[in-house]
């Protein structure tokens, strides 16, 4: 009677496959004389014995819902713990970064003198598979921590009220400038290796490759303290002056070089430029309006950053008046 | 009984297992034996949901166990261990307080 029975043996199989090598044969041997027990009293009470078994083990239920309450492993893929910020990072990536692979597709399309519908598929294309990306990988993140129990440091006091929501210092932020200084540091390495626009059969970088190592590599220590400004914020956890005058530093300093190459015709390959003109008849003026145009614009974003990290900062000290 | 009526009631007695467990295992038992006493004392609980939390009390150490293997049958026994009596005192004592503040809810009502 001790030998159980095919059906029994199949069922706590079940069970205790999933779990710690360590447990597994001590809830085995539990299981299989709990579920002799259960039959017994059954038999007791008049039942065959093949009936009986099947009313236990329907009883116990799904062998996988079972050990995961012997494993102590939630049974969904994303628990209240980090679905907030799960959901408030994936909707700020998701407006951002989407904008940018596509506006700089469309730019390269447009610089390698695509046509209209050819400009338009790709754009299609690599928008959604951004977007599928984007959505599979940052869940991704967020089931491992949850899975590994990671410390995001859910311990919320009032204390912390004021400071995320006055001065973008907290977590989802941290996370998202992170994100970005990754895909375009990986951005740039595609770029130089693989080619972002193909003429010819041939990849072509769009940044000179002359300004390798020296000038990429300023711009990518200068990215890393980038990173650590975001990293320091956010241990802060507010804008503080030295956090503002250090984010004003490097803007100043990105936008000098980025503005310096652009001006002496260095920051964009000239191959590019060259393809441009004899493969798709883009005209001279065409790249001087582009010039002037992506200049403006490192200028417009880099003052924005300055502006808006001493905007923070000033309010940040407005919540220290208000508590003090 | 509706659905919404089943969780209600199962979120108020919710906790009262692992009370009546730490309870009942002063004296040592084995799985299926103390889900009968649950049953006849007024503790509608699952197999699957009992044999499981047995585990996690020992793993919180509230439970000790022990295997006996003097009968034909190799049975796990457990036994509330000296922080599971801290902790059932704890918990009773919390169920006093609810039984009387619910009770000056109904007479209120009254």
């Amino acid at each position: 009677m001790s030998t159980p029975t095919p059906l029994t043996e199949r069922y706590v199989s079940a069970t205790v496959r999933s779990l710690k090598p360590a447990a597994q044969e001590d809830v085995r041997s539990e299981l299989q004389a709990s579920i002799a027990d259960a039959i017994e009293a059954r038999l007791e009470h008049g039942e065959s014995r093949e009936a009986a078994e099947r009313a236990v083990l329907t009883e116990l239920g799904d062998p996988d819902i079972l050990a995961a309450g012997y494993a102590d492993r939630p049974l969904h893929l994303l628990g209240p713990r980090y679905y907030l910020t799960w959901l408030r990072l994936l909707k700020t990536l998701l407006i951002i970064v989407p904008l940018c692979v596509v506006g700089g597709v469309a730019l390269a399309q447009t610089l390698a003198g695509a046509s209209v519908g050819q400009t338009i598929g790709e754009v299609a294309a690599v928008g959604a598979s951004t977007v599928v990306h984007l959505c599979f990988w940052v869940t991704l993140v967020f089931v491992m921590l949850e899975r590994t129990g990671a410390d995001t440091g859910t311990d919320w006091d009032v204390g912390q009220l004021p400071e995320p929501s006055v001065d973008g210092a907290g977590k989802g932020e941290l996370i998202a400038s992170l994100a970005f200084l990754a895909l375009a540091t990986g951005a740039v390495f595609w770029d130089h290796f693989r080619g972002l626009i193909s003429g010819d059969g041939q990849a072509l970088p769009i940044l000179n490759p002359a300004l390798w190592p020296w000038w990429i590599g300023s711009l990518l220590v200068l990215m890393g303290f980038e990173a650590a400004l975001a990293i320091a914020l956010y241990a802060r956890k507010r804008w503080t002056t030295d956090l503002a005058v250090m984010n004003t530093i490097l803007a100043v300093l990105i936008m000098s070089i980025l503005v310096t190459l652009l001006g002496n015709d260095q920051l964009i390959n000239s191959e590019v430029i060259a393809y441009a003109e004899a493969q798709h008849g883009v005209e001279r003026d065409t790249f001087d309006v582009l010039g002037i145009v992506t200049g403006f614009a490192i200028v417009g974003i880099s003052v924005w950053d300055i502006v808006d990290g001493w905007r923070k900062t000033a309010r940040a000290r407005g919540v220290d008046v208000a508590e003090g | 009984m509706s659905d919404v009526l089943e969780t209600h009631l199962q979120e108020l007695r919710r906790g009262t297992v692992v009370l009546a467990c730490l309870r009942l295992l002063r004296t040592a038992e084995y799985g299926y034996r103390l889900l009968e006493q649950l049953e006849s004392r007024g503790f509608a609980t699952d197999a699957n949901t009992l044999y499981p939390l047995l585990r996690r009390l020992e793993k919180q150490e509230y439970l000790t166990s022990e295997w006996n293997t003097d009968e034909a049958r190799p049975r796990k026994f457990y036994r509330t261990a000296e922080a599971g009596i801290r902790l059932a005192d704890t918990m009773t004592e919390e169920w006093r307080l609810l039984t009387t503040a619910i009770a000056t809810l109904t007479e209120a009502e009254d």
